[in-house]
C-alpha cells in the first residue's frame, strides 16, 4: 500500500512509541493522529476518516477490547473502511483472543517490533 | 526309598547275569577250543582271547542300554517342561521302563508337580519366579521395571516402589502406563519405540532424557532418564526392562532458572525495542552526515543492540519450549531470501570482530515450509556462536543446497577453535557450556539447545561435525513447503497467517 495521504490513528498511551511512530510513519507519508484515551479514541475513530487504526490494548478510561467492539459494532449504520491493527504487548486469554480475531484486522507485538519494521508491517495492509 | 532299593537290586541281579553270562561263555568257549576243535598253541590262545574280547564289547554294549534307560527317561522329562528349551520333547513314556520303572514314575511325576507349582507361583503373583530371588534386581538402588509383552508390571524393585509411593501390590500385574504415566520430552516415546522394535528386532535398547512423571497430589513430579531394554520372546515373560535415573532436583533447578530469567528479560523488551526505535530515528536523521567515527558508534550501538535482542529473545523461547508454548506456523519461504537477510544481519557483528560471512545457495533450491521468526533466530544463533568460536580466522560459510531425500539442508561453517570430542555429546544439552571456554566466550548455554527444539520442530534434523583447531560445522535440514502443503491442506486453511511477532489476515506477507 502506498503510504502517501493514508490516515492512521495511533490509539497509545505511551509516549515513547507514539512518537517513534509518529515520526517514523510521517516520515514515509502517512497522516497519523494520536489519542492516548480510549473513550476519545472511539469518538475519532467512528468519525471514519481513517484508513488505519492502531490500537493499544492497554489504553486509560475504556479498554482496547471495548474500543474494538465499538468500532466494529454490527449496528453502526456503516462499517468502519478501516484496518484496524492491534498493537500490544499482553497475551491474551482464549476468549478475547478470538474476538480479537474476528473483529481486529492484524496484530502486533509492540516490545518486539521497531517503527521501521511497522512500516514495513503496513506495506503489506490493503487500506 | 523302597524303590530306589528295588531298582537297585534289580541292576544287581543285572550286572550279576551280565558276568555270570561273561564267565560262562569263557567256559564254554574253553571247552570247544580244547574238547570239541582240540586247539592247541597259538591257536588255543587265539580263541581264549578272541571270543572273550567280543562278549566284553557285545554284553555292555546291550548292558548300558538297559542300565541308561531310567535316566533317559528323567532327561525326557525335565527337557519336556524346560522352558529354555527350544526343541520340542515329548513326554517320555515311563510304562516302556525296564528297569525301576516304580521309581521313574514316581520321579517324573514329581518333576510335573515341581513344574505346576512354579507355573502357578509366576501366574498368581506375576512375577518369574527366579526374579524373587534375584538379589541385584531386588536390592539396586535404582528403579527397575520389567514388564512383559502386555506391558503389566512383572516385577518393581524397592526402588522403583519408593520411587513412586506405591506398595509393591499397586505396582505389579498392573499396566505400567497406569502405575506410571511419564511425559516425554519430545515425539519419541517408549512406547513408540516399543512397537517400532517388536516388528524389527529380537533385542534392542533405548534411553530417553528429561522424562516426566505426570504430577498428582499424592506424587510430586519426577524428572528423570529413562532407560530400557527390549527382548523379544523371552522365555521369562520379561519382554522389557526399565530402570530410572532421577535428575529431579537437576533439572527442575534448570527448568527454575530458566523461567525466572524469562520472567526477568520480559520487561527488557520494551525498552530495547524502544532503544532500536530511537537509533533508527538517529540513523534516518542523521545517514550520510557524520563523522566516519561517529558513523562507527551508531554501527556499534545497533549491533549491540541487536545482540541483547537476539539474547531477550532466546531466553524467552527457550521458556516457551520448555513449557511447550512455542507455537510454529509454517509458511512458504524462500529460502534463498531467507539466508541472504540472515547474512545481511549478522554482517555488522561479525564485522565488528573482522569476521567476513560468505554465503552460497544452490540455484535449484524449492521454497522451504518455516515460522520465518523462529527459522531465523536458528540461524542467528549458529552465526553468533561461529563469530565468538571463529579464534583468529576471518571468514564464516554459509551453504544451502538440496540433500539426496530432497531436504533442503543448510550448513554454518566457521574455522576457529573448534569442538573437543568429550563436549560434543553434551552439545544441545540445556545450560552446557564447555569449560574451557566459559571463562572467555560469554554465553548462556541456551542456543543451541533452542536451536535443536526449533530444527526439531520443524520437521528437520540439527548435527554439528567439528575438529579442535579447524573449526566447526553446524547444519540442519528443512523441509520443502511442497511436502508440507498436503499436510495443511488437510487441517484447513485459515485465513489468518501469524508468527511469532503478529498476524496480518488475508494478505500475502509469508508468501512472498
Amino acid at each position: 500500500m502506498d503510504p502517501k495521504g493514508k490516515k492512521i490513528l495511533c490509539i497509545e498511551d505511551e509516549y515513547f512509541i507514539s512518537e517513534l511512530y509518529v515520526r517514523a510513519l510521517t516520515r514515509v507519508g502517512y497522516e497519523v493522529t494520536v489519542e492516548p484515551d480510549g473513550e476519545k479514541a472511539v469518538q475519532l475513530g467512528l468519525s471514519d476518516q481513517f484508513d488505519i487504526i492502531l490500537l493499544d490494548l492497554m489504553i486509560p478510561s475504556l479498554t482496547g477490547v471495548e474500543v474494538l467492539k465499538r468500532l466494529r459494532d454490527p449496528s453502526l449504520a456503516k462499517p468502519l473502511h478501516a484496518k484496524i491493527i492491534i498493537t500490544t504487548n499482553l497475551e491474551q486469554r482464549e476468549e478475547v483472543r478470538e474476538d480479537i480475531e474476528k473483529q481486529a484486522d492484524g496484530y502486533l507485538v509492540k516490545a518486539e517490533i521497531t517503527p521501521h519494521e511497522l512500516i514495513e508491517f503496513l506495506s503489506h495492509i490493503d487500506a | 526309598m523302597e524303590y530306589l532299593r528295588k531298582f537297585s537290586a534289580q541292576i544287581r541281579s543285572r550286572l550279576f547275569i551280565l558276568l555270570l553270562i561273561d564267565n560262562l561263555l569263557f567256559l564254554a568257549d574253553w571247552y570247544v577250543a580244547t574238547q570239541i576243535l582240540h586247539l592247541d598253541g597259538l591257536a588255543l590262545l587265539a580263541a581264549l582271547i578272541v571270543v572273550p574280547l567280543l562278549a566284553v564289547i557285545v554284553l555292555p554294549w546291550f548292558g548300558a542300554h538297559a542300565l541308561t534307560q531310567p535316566t533317559e527317561l528323567l532327561a525326557e522329562a525335565i527337557l519336556h517342561i524346560a522352558p529354555t528349551n527350544n526343541e520340542q520333547v515329548p513326554s517320555p513314556k515311563v510304562e516302556s521302563a525296564r528297569l525301576g520303572r516304580e521309581l521313574i514314575t514316581t520321579l517324573v511325576h514329581q518333576i510335573y508337580q515341581l513344574a505346576n507349582a512354579a507355573d502357578e507361583t509366576a501366574r498368581e503373583t506375576g512375577q518369574p519366579a527366579d526374579l524373587h530371588k534375584n538379589f541385584i534386581a531386588a536390592t539396586m538402588p535404582l528403579p527397575l521395571f520389567t514388564l512383559d509383552a502386555s506391558q503389566n508390571v512383572l516385577f518393581a524393585n524397592q526402588a522403583a516402589c519408593d520411587y513412586l509411593k506405591l506398595a509393591e501390590a499397586d505396582i505389579v500385574g498392573k499396566s505400567f502406563y497406569s502405575v506410571a504415566d511419564m511425559a516425554f520430552a519430545d515425539e519419541k516415546t517408549f512406547d513408540g519405540w516399543l512397537s517400532e522394535v517388536r516388528g524389527t528386532k529380537a533385542t534392542a535398547s533405548s534411553s530417553w532424557e528429561r522424562v516426566r512423571l505426570e504430577v498428582s497430589e499424592t506424587r510430586p513430579l519426577r524428572l528423570f532418564d529413562l532407560s530400557a531394554y527390549y527382548n523379544q520372546a523371552n522365555p521369562d515373560r520379561i519382554e522389557t526392562m526399565l530402570i530410572m535415573f532421577d535428575h529431579t532436583s537437576q533439572y527442575s533447578q534448570d527448568d527454575q532458572a530458566v523461567s525466572f530469567m524469562a520472567l526477568s528479560v520480559h520487561e527488557l523488551r520494551t525498552p530495547l525495542t524502544l532503544l532500536r526505535g530511537y537509533i533508527e530515528a538517529f540513523e534516518d536523521e542523521f545517514a550520510g552526515k557524520l563523522s566516519p567515527e561517529m558513523n562507527d558508534f551508531m554501527f556499534k550501538m545497533k549491533a549491540s543492540a541487536q545482540q541483547l535482542t537476539s539474547f531477550v529473545n532466546n531466553i524467552l523461547n527457550v521458556a516457551r519450549v520448555d513449557d511447550d508454548q512455542l507455537v510454529l506456523q509454517l509458511h512458504e519461504e524462500n529460502w534463498r531470501e531467507v539466508v541472504r537477510s540472515v547474512a545481511d544481519n549478522m554482517a555488522l557483528r561479525a564485522h565488528v570482530r573482522g569476521i567476513t560471512i560468505e554465503y552460497s545457495v544452490a540455484p535449484d533450491l524449492p521454497p522451504v515450509g518455516v515460522d520465518r521468526v523462529s527459522i531465523l533466530e536458528v540461524m542467528n544463533n549458529l552465526l553468533d556462536n561461529a563469530i565468538k568460536y571463529s579464534g583468529s580466522s576471518t571468514k564464516i560459510r554459509i551453504n544451502t543446497y538440496l540433500t539426496a531425500n530432497g531436504m533442503v539442508e543448510t550448513t554454518v561453517r566457521d574455522y576457529g577453535v573448534g569442538i573437543p570430542e568429550n563436549v560434543m555429546p553434551h552439545l544441545f544439552t540445556k545450560f552446557y557450556r564447555d569449560h574451557h571456554n566459559r571463562a572467555q566466550i560469554g554465553g548462556t548455554g541456551l542456543g543451541l539447545y533452542l536451536c535443536k527444539a526449533i530444527v526439531t520442530a520443524h520437521g528437520g534434523n540439527l548435527w554439528v561435525k567439528s575438529r579442535v583447531g579447524e573449526g566447526s560445522t553446524f547444519g540442519f535440514t528443512l523441509l520443502p513447503y511442497a511436502k508440507l502443503a498436503d499436510e495443511k491442506k488437510r487441517s484447513g486453511n485459515s485465513d489468518i497467517t501469524r508468527s511469532a511477532h503478529g498476524w496480518i489476515k488475508n494478505h500475502s506477507l509469508y508468501r512472498r
